[in-house]
């Protein structure tokens, strides 16, 4: 109604109304997991003094971002109904190719070493992830693996080559020197511009142009089409196969992005790095309300489920709950969050169900009774 | 010159994208093949069963073994259980269907590790246990391991040394289903409840693994701001664990133990971020294991006067770091 008063022009009011609604809607898919991050913030704040200290809220947001930008990839895969397992191999993986890059890399047929500068390395590393992803997505999509198999073989891969390039070390002479014109790799990506710590900038910015992509884009659309019906979104023109070779480059990117604020962070690349992180990113995924059939999630949801992991688990760190039940609470936070969102659509199912089909359903229950 | 290097580089690296890797790994691969060596004083194949290859203790481990049975002529094949008891159960197997002469393991569990080192001792194989102990005496030929009790007791000495007698610390541990994480802590304990004032305020798991370390590190340290020490259960933790104490500018208020003498921990010791480490002396006792199955195959007594042999370890300080080089220990 206000829409029609402020207005004007027909143009921007037409698109706003819709999108209120849209809004509406997500809310209340998200709604879940944001009463869930709500209650895990009063909790531990009741618990403890420092934990809403602004220097605890930043590093704690700072453990979030890393799993939010993995989770936001693997957001793309699980909106196609896939799964991707390899991210948190390719964590490792590209984090050790900056690494190598940076300590000076030899180069095949010659004498000579090679120092490239930083933002070739930076470039590299996230080729390198993107590079997994292509492979994961040809896999899925022209050979037909199932994602989880595609995947879960990848994982094993990445691992196994970031262990061959490393021989096992650990690199850790990531500062780089004037003379070799490789500096800059830890001063840009260890930074805090702001105050606020460059991962959560990464955090931000992934957001952003992500949720452009899924909102405002065809490729959006046809994201959400795939996953929705497959079938459907094929025969209605959706270059389905082509989708789905980009979500698993685009998770792979993201799973690069990550290696690199890992590596800073440490400041080593280590092949070990990233090792379990796929589960978190899955987990962050569906607590924020993303069906693992496809076709439903959004950004924002995810964001926020990574919050809740993030925050939950080092509110047990910094309350002191000893290390066995942080992992039991973490487990049962994740089961409840999502067993909340499918009983919620059950109901709401059951009575869609029951509205359309009331003249049919008599008929059919008799039916099924003899089997 | 450099100059010429690095634009060779930029072109060369822009164009091998991706090749990078396989560059990497061909190279390594031609650097450590397993079945080198002569094959003349001793023959057959010992198969070397260790835990993790991307710590470079066990890294040392591997590559101790695999050269000194090289050198007496062996033949050796390396893998990794990653302290799975099922995973070590199927390489003991393969073990034994490929009619090894000997295995040296590091076991995955004192107490899981037991069955898989009787079996092979049935199928006629002789077991030597390197690092970490079972909880069966008769059923390995020899069992050398690191005193772990004694390394902790003397790192926990230096550590205290360092920070005072009172206070309040934080404790990273192992992954808590290792025998050595709680054997250290427990070490560690011995000596600092000896100064009631020293205060242990939070423990926490961190597996091994410097991201952890690092991570748990910072949200202890925004629970507990006060705190002067850290005691880790290995020097990887230990590292994570001064990163984020660097990072929130407190290093030089906390104090921090390690336990392993890895060669990043010797480095952040010589620039004084780290006050101790404990070197476990892994390249001397793999190197004993050899010989003991060398003079085993050879003469059927492992020469040794008891299957259970510990060795002690050594304290890492600025004093001797410098002497250290890959868990050598140099006089």
């Amino acid at each position: 109604m206000t829409d029609t008063l402020t207005s004007t022009g027909a143009a921007p009011s037409a698109p706003a109304r819709p999108k209120r609604k849209i809004d509406v809607n997500a809310l209340l898919v998200e709604g879940r997991a944001l009463v869930a991050l709500v209650v895990i913030i009063v909790v531990f704040a009741l618990l403890s003094d420092n934990y809403l200290r602004p220097e605890n809220l930043i590093l704690m947001t700072r453990h979030v971002a890393m799993n939010a930008v993995l989770a936001i990839g693997m957001l793309l895969v699980i909106l196609n109904g896939g799964i991707d397992l390899s991210v948190g191999s390719t964590v490792g993986l590209s984090g050790v190719v900056a690494g190598y890059l940076l300590r000076g890399y030899d180069m095949p047929f010659t004498a000579l070493i090679a120092y490239p500068p930083v933002w070739v390395v930076i470039i590299i590393s996230l080729a390198v992830g993107a590079f997994v992803g292509l492979i994961n997505g040809l896999l899925v999509s022209r050979l037909k693996i199932a994602p989880f198999i595609a995947t879960l073989g990848m994982l094993y891969v990445a691992r196994g080559v970031a262990l061959l390039i490393t021989n096992g070390e650990t690199f850790t002479a990531l500062r780089g020197s004037e003379t070799l014109g490789n500096t800059g790799f830890l001063t840009v990506l260890a930074s805090s511009p702001l105050g606020i710590p460059f991962p959560i900038w990464v955090m931000v910015a992934f957001a952003l142009v992500f949720s452009l992509l899924l909102t405002r884009t065809a490729f959006g659309r046809w994201l959400y089409a795939t996953g929705g019906n497959e079938r459907a979104a094929e025969l209605s023109g959706v270059p389905v196969q082509k989708v789905k070779v980009w979500i698993y480059v685009l998770a792979g990117f993201c799973a690069g992005a990550v290696g690199l604020l890992l590596t800073a962070d440490l400041p080593a690349a280590t092949p070990r790095g990233g090792e379990l992180y796929e589960l978190n990113a899955i987990a962050a995924v569906v607590i924020g309300g993303a069906a693992l059939s496809g076709g439903r999630g959004t950004i924002r949801g995810t964001i926020i489920g990574a919050f809740v992991i993030g925050f939950l688990v080092d509110g047990l760190v910094i309350v002191g709950v000893s290390t066995f039940w942080q992992q039991v609470i973490k487990g049962a936070v994740i089961i409840i969050a999502v067993g909340i969102d499918q009983v919620q659509q059950m109901i709401s199912k059951r009575n869609a169900v029951k509205r359309a089909h009331v003249p049919s359903s008599a008929p059919a229950a008799p039916a099924g009774t003899p089997a | 010159m450099i100059r010429s290097i690095h634009k060779v580089a930029v072109v060369a690296t822009a164009l091998a994208i991706g090749l990078a890797g396989c560059g990497g790994g061909s190279s390594e691969a031609g650097a450590s093949p397993s079945s080198e060596g002569g094959g003349e004083a001793g023959s057959g194949t010992i198969a070397v069963i260790t835990v993790d290859p991307s710590n470079p203790y066990w890294k040392a481990e591997v590559e101790t073994a695999q050269s000194e049975a090289e050198k007496l002529g062996y033949e050796t094949t390396a893998d990794a259980h990653n302290n799975d008891a099922d995973k070590q159960n199927q390489f003991i197997d393969a073990a034994i269907s490929k009619k090894v002469k000997a295995i040296i393991l590091d076991p995955a569990g004192a107490d899981e590790s037991v069955g898989a080192v009787q079996k092979a001792t049935d199928a006629g194989i002789p077991v030597f246990l390197v690092n970490a102990e079972i909880s069966e005496q008769g059923v390995a030929k020899s069992q050398i391991v690191s005193n772990n009790a004694q390394g902790a007791t003397i790192g926990a000495q230096a550590w205290v040394d360092e920070v005072g007698d009172a206070g309040n610390y934080v404790e990273l541990l192992g992954n808590p289903t290792d025998n050595n994480a709680q054997v250290r802590s427990d070490g560690y304990a011995q000596i600092i409840s000896q100064y009631p004032d020293l205060t242990l305020v939070q423990q926490e798991t961190a597996n091994w693994d410097r991201a952890e370390g690092k991570a748990k590190m910072e949200t202890m340290l925004s629970a507990h701001p006060d705190i002067i020490g850290v005691v880790s259960g290995n020097d990887e933790m230990a590292l994570g664990a001064i990163q984020a104490l660097k990072d929130a500018g407190k290093l030089d208020q906390v104090k921090v133990l390690g336990f392993d003498g890895n060669p990043a921990a010797v480095s952040a010791i010589e620039e004084g971020e780290m006050v101790a480490s404990v070197l476990q002396p892994i390249v001397e006792g793999t190197t004993l294991a050899v010989q003991q199955v060398d003079e085993y195959l050879r003469t059927g007594e492992t020469g040794a006067s008891s299957e259970k042999q510990a060795i002690d370890c050594v304290l890492i300080t600025p004093d001797n770091a410098g002497q250290l080089d890959d868990f050598v220990l140099s006089s």
